[in-house]
């Protein structure tokens, strides 16, 4: 019985939050399975956050930020881009695939944007077999 | 009434540095001898289980315990001493966070005994024989603890006390630690005993030698560099993980060349030390484009083992997660 | 905090918006499950008079010490439920808000159940952080009511006086000797009868005369320290080893035994040692160039008035301004040696070389003569050290060199009617209301146009220069000799920039200039508060676009020290001492310069100026201990989040 894949949205606040707010006010529809935690900036998502997200049960996690250039504080999505690069490779060693962490550039009128992410997501984590992470046996 | 306090070391899936640090208190340990009485220490001295199971609930004062959980037989010991101790510390790397023993747990138990029993290049087993838990030889039934489908720090097992980080622990950091507990002045239950609450950058000789800002164009391994002894290795662009590790054993590596590999875990405030250590070291690293990441990652083949060396174990993960099939 | 969270929950119906959608009665019960909950309501609209007044009255009956609630985008009203909450006597940062509505009603219209649960988690997650929120108050600091105006071209000249004519105190300081800047070295501006000598005294005579501006020439800022509206300015003062007792009786510079190129006549002629770089500089004072001073003392001895005093170290003065203005312009592009012939032949110029030859009182009087005659033919090559036309040239387009070239074509038609003028250009941008005339013009008095793609070849010959160039738009390869050429160089970045930048720590755009905060909206600003822009210093524009961006900054200016005091939202990054090993990775994380390394105890340390933090969170992000950690999204604020996602 396949549960719905529950995704983590960490979302920056000038661009990408406001940009879902823009779905939202758009009247957009897409799947459920998204939850959002507001920061300030892209830059604040530190990858310790993101490893907790998929042991606590997270299937997928979506950091979401600013084009590179844009972001309201300088250069925070540059390091948002560093960390996460590095981080997804890191997951994957430790066998969580590629594609369940991305780093989504969203700006604040592309509400467009976020039923197209979010539904990708939704059908792509489905096609992957559910993590395991309590070790039985 | 002026009794000795007990004192219990045991060992699991160790490689017998945290007991050589012990001795290599050197005069200490004759201090130490006189302070208390060693109870059980498999590796020193000869007493038995059955010692043990004899002893009182709670009568021995403080067990020692170093090596991570990896088999039934550890379990069972560690929990017999838990039942038996007033105080457990995890002593050393293995315990307090499973250590290298821990990076074991990227693989499963299929894949480890495969390894180890067909496929090394010197191993000849046609035969494809698997150690098992118990095997009928002439009427005698041998028995082998069970190996663990993973490898555990001691705190997933048992309820642990403190933690003297290390691997292993200094000699000074593992007297401090006993000072500590002796004094019967007690810190919080699950403290960090006889090492800093500081990164190691705090107590190393090249940290004022940083520029103001830190910033990397590369990351190099230590045989890609000449290491100038005299200037902060990571500014250098070696991995040293000295910011995201606890202090407390004096930069002995630093002060010998070589970068820190965290062997003194996590700050307190840290959730996966791992993580955090990436965090920072992307961070620093000067580059705006995915293509100049990608150019970095094919020089660090191995990110888990190098963050994680210690620690894998005992971070949130645990170690490779499996897909369900 | 000690006392345990008493948390109330409100949840909206938003009118239908919501409640139509999501079972708030259903979300309402759920809450008050929830460990720490204590009152948990729902209403129609949380945002009215009722909703908040509902806030204020649990508050009080029910010792309320957290409030979350769920409801529309705290983009939409964050700053009601904090004003409500601090109304109720409670800090209005232990109010958590949530969006159920534009994330989730919004959205789910079609999925009633999912959406209840999906808000039941984003309120559980809300009340999660709620528990751990901690008391915040809004940093204050009181501002000095000067600026600094740094640079004393037509900007900042500018940008000093609005400023001045608004009450400020304004310390207007000028790395060289006089006042004027680049615009002082142009001769006849275009659509003006002014030169630029006489434009620059028009402002500098209202400098000069404004009590509240203090002058500085000679002068350059050595250290900043400090933040918005609390700045320490460190001013150097370099020894000019003549003072106002001189009178401009030229005597010394008579007898003076050194020669030197002139730079302000961009090396057409020379200057002795003791100069004043023009008749008409301020302040009228002659300067001795001490690095090619001979220490020969003739001009002591000449001096009447006793002004020269070889033995001159300077002074510094420390400033205290709420505000400083960068106004340090640029630099022209310098050719290289031998780019279209340049330095090759005194018959190959650049386009500022160009202004002072036919500036009435520049080096030829105003003459453009080669062996005493006009030129047969003159060629403009236009975009050199732009649009990427040589290895050494910028990007970028410089606005101001067609419309000053074409100017200066037609006054050389106009004074030498017969010599042939062509201009070879890979774009041609008279842009604006008066400019394109000018390009009109040009063409209906004979001026030949080429366009070029590839860039013309000079070939400099002993009796004259050829220049073959493949002309774009008739597609064929012409050769064209002439006797004098002109170089429509571009504006570079400031060659002071760099040690401004260090100073100032303003960051800039992969060009050069200083970036400004906004390209759009806030073009007069930087990043960095506090700190503005006038003129040339954040790209080339010309000197219309330079004294509006000086009148800009000081309006922006104005508007900060005009201020009794300046707040800052106190959502930002703080270093826990007992934790922080100096390991220096937060530094460099911070595109405002607000975290520094200072020594407690002969070890590092690192430290945050509240001023300059944005509450960005980067720097948290990076440490590698933990040790840093931004208000309201601390690092086990934001764990609390993710785990209460899911359970």
């Amino acid at each position: 019985m396949a549960e719905e894949p529950k995704i983590v949205v960490f979302a920056c606040n000038w661009c990408s939050y406001a940009a879902l707010d823009l779905a939202g006010t758009s009247r957009m529809t897409y799947p459920t399975n998204i939850r959002v935690i507001r920061v300030m900036c892209s830059g604040r998502v530190d990858p310790q956050f993101i490893i907790k997200a998929f042991k606590e049960g997270a299937s997928g996690v979506i950091v979401a930020g600013c084009h590179p250039g844009d972001c309201h504080y300088m250069e925070g999505n540059y390091k948002a881009l560093r960390r996460i690069t590095f981080l997804r490779r890191m997951l994957e060693n430790l066998g969580i695939e590629k594609e369940r962490l991305r780093l989504e550039w969203i700006s604040a009128s592309e509400g467009a944007k976020v039923p197209k992410v979010v539904q990708e997501m939704v059908e792509e984590l489905k096609k992957l077999p559910p993590l395991k992470l309590k070790v039985e046996g | 009434m002026g009794e000795k306090p007990k004192v219990a070391l045991y060992w699991c899936a160790s490689c017998g540095g945290c007991e050589e640090a012990v001795v290599d208190l050197a005069e200490r340990v004759l201090d130490l001898v006189n302070l208390v009485d060693i109870v059980f220490w498999p590796v020193a001295m000869d007493f038995k289980k059955s010692d043990v199971e004899a002893m009182p609930d709670g009568s021995i004062t403080v067990s020692l315990i170093n090596g991570g959980i990896r088999l039934a037989e550890h379990k069972e010991m560690v929990e017999l001493l838990r039942r038996k101790s007033k105080i457990v510390i995890a002593y050393g790397a293995c315990s307090s966070w499973g250590g290298i023993p821990g990076l074991a747990n990227l693989y499963d138990k299929e894949e480890i005994l495969a390894r180890v029993y067909f496929e090394t290049p010197s191993t000849s087993n046609p035969e494809k024989v698997l150690p098992q838990t118990s095997v009928k030889a002439d009427d005698v039934e041998l028995e082998l603890p069970e190996f663990l489908i993973r490898l555990q720090p001691l705190h997933q097992v048992i309820d642990v006390d403190y933690y003297i980080p290390g691997c292993p622990p200094t000699p000074d950091v593992t007297w401090k630690a006993l000072q500590t507990i002796l004094s019967g002045k007690l810190p919080p239950k699950g403290s960090v005993l006889g090492a800093s609450e500081k990164a190691l950058c705090y107590e190393c000789k090249l940290n004022k030698t940083k520029p103001e800002k830190l910033l990397l164009k590369d990351i190099k391994r230590p045989h890609q560099v000449i290491v100038d002894p005299n200037k902060c290795l990571l500014a250098q662009g070696l991995l040293c993980l000295g910011p995201a590790t606890r202090g407390g054993c004096g930069a002995l590596c630093i002060n010998a060349g070589m970068p820190c590999t965290g062997c003194f875990g996590p700050l307190d405030s840290v959730y996966d030390y791992g993580a955090k250590a990436l965090s920072s070291i992307a961070s620093i690293l000067d580059y705006t484009s995915e293509d100049e990441i990608k150019k970095a990652l094919e020089v660090w083949p191995d990110i888990v083992g190098t963050l994680y060396r210690y620690y894998l174990a005992a971070s949130p993960l645990g170690g490779k997660v499996r897909s369900k099939r | 905090m000690s006392e345990e969270p008493r948390v109330g929950v409100y949840v909206c119906h938003c009118g239908l918006n919501i409640a139509g959608v999501v079972d708030v009665k259903q979300v309402v019960e759920y809450a008050k499950t929830l460990p720490n909950v204590v009152v948990a309501k729902d209403y129609t609209f949380m945002c009215s008079a009722p909703g908040q007044q509902m806030i204020k009255d649990d508050v009080k009956a029910q010792k309320l010490n957290r409030v979350v609630v769920a409801a529309c985008s705290p983009s939409l009203h964050e700053p009601t439920f904090r004003r409500a909450t601090k109304e109720a006597g409670l800090n209005p940062y232990l109010m958590e808000m949530v969006n159920i509505r534009e994330h989730c009603s919004w959205v789910h219209p079609q999925e009633k159940d999912a959406a209840t649960e999906k808000a039941k988690d984003l309120v559980r997650m809300a009340v999660a952080k709620a528990r751990l929120l901690e008391p915040l108050d809004t940093i204050v600091s009181k501002v000095e009511p000067c600026a600094l105006v740094l640079g004393g071209g037509v900007a900042g000249l500018e940008a000093a006086l609005d400023l001045a004519k608004r009450g400020a105190e304004v310390y207007l300081v000028e790395k060289a000797p006089t006042l004027g800047g680049n615009a002082a070295r142009l001769g006849k501006l275009a659509f003006s009868n002014m030169r630029g000598v006489e434009l620059v005294k028009t402002l500098v005579d209202a400098v000069k005369s404004n009590p509240k501006i203090r002058i500085f020439t000679n002068a350059e800022l050595v250290g900043l320290d400090g933040s918005v509206g609390n700045f320490k300015a460190k001013i150097k003062i370099n020894p000019r080893f003549v003072n106002e007792k001189c009178n401009l009786c030229g005597k010394c510079v008579e007898v003076c035994p050194v020669e030197v190129p002139n730079e302000y006549e961009f090396n057409l002629s020379k200057r002795k040692a003791i100069y004043l770089p023009y008749a008409e500089a301020y302040p009228p004072i002659y300067v001795i160039d001490t690095e090619k001073c001979t220490k020969c003392r003739k001009c002591i001895e000449v001096c009447k008035p006793g002004a020269i005093n070889l033995e001159d170290k300077g002074s510094e003065i420390e400033a205290r301004v709420g505000c400083v203005i960068l106004a340090i312009g640029y630099t022209p592009y310098e050719p290289y040696k031998g780019e279209y012939g340049y330095g090759t032949s005194p018959n190959v110029i650049t386009l500022f070389q160009l202004e002072r030859l036919l500036d009435p009182t520049g080096p030829t009087k105003g003459q453009l003569l080669i062996d005493g005659k006009a030129p047969n033919a003159m060629a403009f090559i236009m975009c050199v050290g732009s649009l990427t036309t040589s290895p050494t040239a910028n990007v970028y387009c410089s606005r101001m060199c067609c419309t000053t070239s074409l100017k200066d074509i037609l006054e050389i038609k106009e004074q030498y009617p017969d010599t042939a003028l062509f201009v070879l250009y890979k774009h041609m941008r008279t842009y604006g209301r008066l400019e394109e005339r000018l390009y009109e013009k040009a063409s209906e008095k004979g001026v030949v146009f080429v366009r070029f793609e590839e860039p013309p070849k000079v070939k400099v010959k002993r009796d004259g220069i050829e220049l073959k160039v493949y002309d774009l738009l008739t597609q064929e390869n012409l050769e064209i000799p002439v006797d004098m050429v002109v170089l429509a160089v571009g504006m570079n970045p400031s060659k002071e920039l760099e040690k401004v930048r260090s100073i100032t720590k303003v960051g800039c755009t992969p060009d050069g200039f200083v970036r400004e905060a906004h390209l759009k909206l806030r073009p007069v600003e930087t990043p960095s508060d506090g700190i503005f822009l006038a003129g040339t210093v954040s790209g080339p524009r010309n000197i219309t676009e330079s004294v509006i961006s000086g009148s800009a900054a000081a309006a922006k200016a104005a508007v900060l020290i005009s201020k009794e005091q300046v707040e800052v939202e106190p959502i930002i990054a703080r270093v826990i001492e007992d934790v922080c090993s100096g390991c220096g990775t937060c530094v460099a994380q911070c595109p405002f310069g607000a975290i520094s390394i200072k020594e407690v105890e002969g070890k590092r340390q690192a430290s945050v100026d509240a001023m300059l933090c944005k509450g960005c969170g980067t720097c948290a992000a990076a440490c590698p201990s933990g040790a840093m950690q931004q208000a309201n999204f601390k690092d086990h604020q934001i764990v609390a989040q993710v785990e209460a996602c899911f359970r």
